[in-house]
């Protein structure tokens, strides 16, 4: 059971809050904000106890989503909700920020006020949900520094002019009412890969992350098919064709999901609800099936001043078509070293 | 134009332009209004002044603003309740609106709303909204019930709600069911006693059947409310299991904890040979290792729960070690549990696997993870016996890359792993003394001292080692200070001749120059320990310790049984007892889980612990390095037995007691005290030991002992049964009972040894401390053959009363020291004096009148022994047998007058005048004798024999 829902900013700001059961304090936003800013390092953010008040919270956005709750809940129920309500606010105010929620505050207390009752989550369901909720989503503008950092998530931005504009699915849901229905749907595959490379360059961890996401701007969507390669096999065990060109450790669906054409052709069925969804989701560690995209030359010189020089050098070995996003390299140094 | 700007206003007379854009006629300017107005409340502003204005927008069919006013409402009614009022008409509109929305929305609101007078009326609105046709208002409806509980209980038990409520769980839509459900356990809560959620097979099959259709939140209610289900037998708990499984592979982390925790719960009423429940905790194990894919948050509270789990039944996620193995973008508390949990399902299977991971650990830049990575290594070192070699010869790889920390921690696990496997890994000192100055960390520096103390014998230049840490004794921290204190009174008691001056020397730093009164304190337990008697301090100081085990980071039994029931709620994650963070008025609820938890599981003989713990304040585990610095603490170790002798054994407890009392009040004191421990040290050395084991008693206690004595030749006297002198636990392994018996003339003390250890004792071997009556053994102790294994043996020692003297208390008090092959064991024993009554004490007729009359009247002393029913003739001829000798016999007014001698071996006489009445049982003794310090003794010998 929930007590109180609160969203604050990065700086400890209100943006939303709501009591459910009556008999908050007067200052528990501000008994969070200070505990969580306290925090060290290697302690555990996620539940945290005031007196008689558990706060637990997931950071998203930038933003805090925090509930509250004097009962022994059950801590799953409640960060598996506050997950869900940050991809509905991001679903119908089309992308997560301090701004959004700041401008669409009627709309998310609208939300708030269906999905929980009394503190007991009622429904997480966009398609249930659309039945309810009356408050137009405001957005901001299309084009603007935000949605540059946000690029290419749904319609990542590349030099191929069919796919469509990096905002293309960063807008709310609703809009597509008054924008005169237009229908459309949004399939993304999204694979974060995780390399751990030796000082010598050579490939000691590495492994994939991947999703299948749907975002749907049809009210109502009929029987939708998404079809994989014939090829693809899960685990060592059932390889499929010549070579194990596409092979996963582990995948999971999406409970809406139909898989009674998977076993034998590879087809996933669906009728996707309006807003974002993950079909599919997929990992696979260690050995790839193929070399990495991407090489690393790393040179290390300990020059006379007792210095270390690192040079390094990244290889993409993509396509020239393809490109990757957010590529970051970390190395890792003990804390007390200076550039 | 966007709704930013309402959080910007800051102006003047805010209030009032509100005000009129509320009134405004337009319903466009009414809904910014109202927007703005519930920006305000949102950062916290109060525009409760607003209330009359806001309401009167109520009035409206556009379903946002309503929405809009109705979340105002909520936030002020209560402290404006006679305005709320004028709500109320609407509400009850509303509630009657064709529009299933307004109607959910209105006795939504309502309920909210926690105004007593408003209640009242909610009562009829909210009756007809738990019949409504549309499920939404009913499920809506359902809460309310709950809501309206809270305000005022008694209300809605008059008005009947909780039977409608009941009759919902029947519903035919599940989220009313669910709904309902949740509401009935959160009023049964507060009513620890009612039976409003009767939960018998009925409702269990509805509820299961609900569980399959609702959305996953109401899956959720059902799921916990389930987990407080007892069945009735096995089968039932089975089939109950049997249909909650598919849960377990649901996408909703919450829903699949839920699912675990009423399994856990009923695989205990289960066969553990059943069939299913193999394939039930088969079945546990992929859920579990699915949730550590989800977000860092989550896979932080299923671990914590894993971590109850694994403690539980290890054998669900036995072969999963690999999923727990640390991914380097984990978040640090991520890696810290994942850590935890590969050390408890390390086994001997997977060693090799775990040490290889943590090695690699070690090696990481973050330095925090790297202590706990070593650290878990001797961990595993202590849980896997079999391990053991390896994870020390892995220590000295990474005592080997020369990083400090590392080094630092792996000298303290390896401290750790000594305490465990003694006399094993001893090889590896050399290694660790090199790394000696690396050392700048209290902890380490606190591990190694420990080791050179407790090693000394074996590290020739330990007292150079432990002398360069004293240098700079007072810049170093207390735990160093403690343990460099205690190492060195260990080496002094290994190697006490070439380590005087070190041990005067931080006896000194550590009782005069120090400040911390912890310091001084274990400063001066053992300055007067080692003054006193160096033979007690070396078994307080030397003691065995006990070993250590992996025990000592899990969680308490009770404990854990308790938060197993609270899986997939908070308890589990601060792995504490819900009573322990929840508000009391809880208790109760939570005393009903754990108790229906042991009857639950039949097997468990005492259903009541569970409850009984779960009102124990939280269980504090020790963790490794708590428990051990109390172990090395002089506290816990088994007190000294019979070491001392008394009256120094007196001074030294009153020493102790003053020691905790007031410190400052010995400082005085112990200059005395200092002097007479050079005396001390001078004399004994504890290698000598049995030699000189009378010793420490000398130093300046030889005024105590007077008592001149003459020496006799003794007789024959019956003697008592055997008693315990010296229990098993005591002298490792070897039990002692005896008694002291006069046959012909000689005194003998006879006894049976009886070797309750694992091991053969050898070499047996006695003597006395200096006592009252010069007792001394006249021989050596007969024990020729070797003692096994729960052998005994009987032997008779014959004693001469020609020892050195020293006068006891109580008189008849004997030390003695045994010795074997084991070690050397003390225990004292009293005589009965009768043993020394010598068989010539007949006393001539002339010479007793004139002797009686000679000793003064201040030595005589009276007894009286009561319940005597012997006559003066029977009591005269017990007393001869004890060589108590009538002389002559008077009868005076019925009382008969006995007139008695007895003679002592050393020479003393005792006179004694016994009367004894007819028919009374009361006899009266009068003793005359020299040293009127035996009448005590004397007397008990009358009462022992007139009695027997």
């Amino acid at each position: 059971m929930i007590g109180q829902i609160f969203i604050l900013s990065s700086k400890g700001d209100r943006l939303i809050y709501k009591d459910f059961r009556g008999g908050a304090g007067s200052d528990d936003v501000g008994s969070f904000y200070e505990k969580v800013t306290a925090l060290t390092g290697d302690q555990p953010p996620v539940v945290m106890t005031h007196k008689d008040l558990n706060f637990i919270h997931v950071r998203q956005g930038g933003l805090y989503w925090v509930a509250t709750t004097t009962h022994d809940s059950s801590p799953f129920t409640v960060v598996e909700f506050l997950n869900r309500l940050t991809a509905l606010v991001k679903d119908y105010c089309g992308s997560l920020s301090e701004k959004l929620v700041q401008m669409n505050f009627a709309l998310i207390y609208e939300l708030l006020d269906e999905v929980l009752d009394y503190g007991y989550v009622q429904t997480t369901s966009s398609d249930v949900l659309k039945n309810f909720i009356q408050t137009e989503a405001v957005s901001s503008r299309p084009f603007s520094l935000f949605d540059l950092s946000n690029v290419g998530l749904f319609g990542a931005d590349t030099q191929q002019s069919k796919v469509a504009p990096s905002s293309a699915a960063a807008r709310p849901i609703q809009s597509s009412r008054e924008q005169g229905g237009k229908s459309e749907i949004f399939v993304d595959v999204i694979e974060r890969m995780s390399v751990v490379i030796g000082s010598n360059g050579v490939v000691m961890k590495a492994d994939v992350e991947g999703e299948i996401k749907v975002k749907c701007y049809m009210s109502s969507c009929s029987e939708m098919r998404i079809g994989l390669n014939e090829e693809f096999s899960i685990g060592k065990s059932q390889l499929r064709g010549y070579g194990a060109a596409v092979r996963v450790d582990e995948c999971s669906f999406h409970e809406a999901v139909r898989l009674d054409e998977f076993d034998s052709q590879r087809v996933l069925r669906l009728c996707p609800s309006p807003g974002e969804q993950t079909v599919m989701q997929y990992q696979l560690s260690n050995d790839l099936p193929s070399a990495p995209p991407f090489r690393l030359f790393p040179t290390v010189e300990r020059d006379s001043g007792g210095r270390l020089l690192m040079y390094m050098k990244l290889r993409c070995d993509l396509p020239p078509k393809t490109a990757a996003i957010n590529v970051c390299a970390t190395v890792p140094v003990p804390k007390g070293s200076v550039r | 134009m966007t709704d930013s700007k309402y959080f910007t206003t800051t102006k003047k007379g805010e209030i009032f332009e509100l005000k009129a854009e509320l009134n405004s006629d337009k319903k466009e300017k009414k809904k910014e209004a109202v927007k703005k107005v519930i920006a305000s409340m949102t950062v916290g502003k109060d525009v409760s002044a607003l209330f009359p204005d806001v309401v009167n927008c109520m009035q409206t069919d556009n379903l946002e603003l309503k929405k809009l006013v109705y979340l105002y409402l909520m936030n002020y009614a209560k402290s404006q309740p006679d305005m709320a009022i004028m709500a109320v008409n609407t509400f009850v509109k509303d509630c009657e609106d064709p529009n299933p929305l307004i109607r959910a929305l209105a006795v939504r609101t309502m309920g909210c709303i926690r105004v007593d007078k408003i209640t009242e009326y909610l009562c009829e609105p909210l009756r007809k909204c738990l019949k409504d046709e549309d499920p939404y208002v009913r499920k809506t409806a359902a809460v309310c019930v709950a809501k309206l509980h809270d305000i005022n209980a008694q209300l809605v038990e008059d008005q009947g709600f909780l039977d409608t409520l009941k009759d919902l769980i029947s519903d035919s839509n599940p989220m009313v069911v669910a709904n309902a459900v949740a509401a009935l356990s959160e009023i049964a809560e507060s009513h620890p006693n009612s039976n409003l959620l009767d939960l018998n097979p009925q409702t269990i099959n509805k509820l299961l059947t609900a569980l399959n259709e609702c959305t996953e939140w109401g899956q959720i209610f059902i799921l916990d409310c389930l987990a407080n289900y007892t069945p009735r037998d096995d089968r039932e708990s089975q089939s109950i299991c049997e249909r909650v499984t598919p849960r377990l592979s649901h996408a909703n982390s919450a829903v699949v904890l839920s699912a675990v925790k009423v399994l856990m719960k009923f695989m205990e009423m289960l066969p553990k040979d059943l069939d299913y429940y193999g394939t039930l905790l088969k079945k546990l194990a992929p859920p579990l290792v699915t949730l550590l894919s989800a977000e860092p948050e989550l896979q932080y509270v299923a671990l914590r729960n894993i971590n109850l789990i694994v403690q539980r039944r290890p054998e669900i996620l036995k072969h999963e070690m690999k999923v727990f193995f640390v991914k380097y973008n984990d978040p640090i508390y991520v890696k810290l549990e994942k850590l935890d949990i590969m050390i408890r399902l390390a086994s001997q299977a997977n060693i090799a696997q775990v040490l290889a991971e943590l090695k690699e650990y070690a090696t990481e830049v973050d330095v925090d993870f790297v202590r706990k990575a070593v650290r878990a290594i001797g961990r595993c070192a202590i849980k896997v016996e079999q391990s053991a070699e390896r994870c020390v010869s892995t220590l000295l790889d990474l005592i080997q890359t020369k990083v400090n920390y590392v080094v630092q921690e792996a000298i303290v696990v390896i401290k750790d792993i000594f305490r465990k496997y003694p006399n094993k890994y001893e090889s590896v000192i050399a290694t660790l003394c090199e790394n000696l100055d690396s050392l700048d960390e209290p902890e380490a520096r606190a591990a190694m001292i420990w080791i050179v103390g407790e090693y000394a014998e074996r590290i020739d230049n330990a007292d150079e080692l432990l002398e360069s840490f004293l240098e700079g004794f007072h810049d170093e921290s207390t735990q160093v200070q403690l343990q460099l204190l205690t190492a060195i009174v260990k080496l002094f008691l290994k190697k006490p001749t070439e380590t005087q001056e070190l041990v005067q020397q931080v006896l000194s730093l550590a009782t005069q120059d120090s400040d911390n009164p912890d310091l001084r304190d274990r400063g001066y337990i053992y300055w007067r320990l080692l003054s006193t008697d160096p033979v007690a301090a070396k078994e307080v100081v030397l003691a065995e310790k006990p070993l250590i085990s992996e025990e000592t980071d899990l969680i308490e039994p009770t404990l854990l049984e308790e938060l197993i029931c609270h899986i997939g709620t908070l308890a589990s994650v601060y792995h504490k007892p819900p009573s322990a963070f929840v508000e009391g008025s809880r208790g109760v609820q939570h005393k009903r889980i754990t108790g229906s938890v042991g009857s639950g599981e039949s097997e468990s003989p005492d259903t009541g612990s569970a409850a009984g713990a779960s009102e124990a304040p939280p269980a504090v585990i020790p963790s490794q390095g708590d428990l051990l610095g109390d172990l090395l603490n002089l506290d816990l170790t088994p007190p000294a037995t019979t070491g001392p002798p008394p009256p120094t054994s007196g001074m030294q407890m009153g020493a102790m007691d003053l020691l905790g009392g007031g410190l400052d009040s010995l400082l005085g004191g112990d200059l005395g005290g200092s002097s007479a421990m050079g005396a001390g040290f001078g004399a004994p050395t504890p290698a000598a030991m049995p030699a000189s084991f009378n010793a420490p008693v000398s130093g300046g206690l030889d005024d105590l002992f007077d008592l001149g004595g003459g020496v006799g030749i003794p007789t024959g006297v019956n003697s008592a049964p055997k008693t315990v002198w010296l229990p098993a636990m005591k002298a490792k392994g070897l039990e002692i009972t005896g008694t002291f018996a006069r046959r012909a003339g000689i005194i003998q003390m006879e006894m049976t040894l009886n070797n309750k250890a694992m091991s053969i004792m050898t070499d047996f071997a006695i003597q006395f401390n200096r006592n009252s009556f010069g007792l001394a053994p006249a021989g050596p102790l007969q024990i020729l053959t070797p003692l096994g294994p729960n052998q005994s043996i009987e032997v008779a020692l014959p004693l001469s009363t020609v020892g050195p003297v020293m006068k006891m208390e109580p008189l008849n008090n004997l030390q003695v020291a045994v010795k074997n092959n084991i070690d050397v064991f003390y225990f004292s024993c009293q005589y009965p004096i009768n043993m020394l009554f010598v068989e010539d004490g007949k006393m001539e007729r002339q010479v007793f009148l004139a002797t009686w009359k000679d000793i003064p009247n201040d030595n005589e002393s009276q007894f009286q022994i009561k319940d005597c029913h012997l006559n003066s003739d029977a009591a005269s001829n017990k007393l001869q047998g004890s060589n108590i000798f009538t002389i002559a016999k008077r009868t005076v007014e019925g009382q008969d007058m006995l007139y008695q001698s007895m003679k002592l071996s050393n020479g003393i006489w005792v006179l004694a005048e016994l009367r004894v009445q007819a028919g009374n049982p009361n006899y009266t003794v009068s003793l005359k004798c020299r040293a009127p310090e035996v009448s005590q003794c004397v007397f008990q010998t009358y009462e022992a024999a007139l009695k027997n």
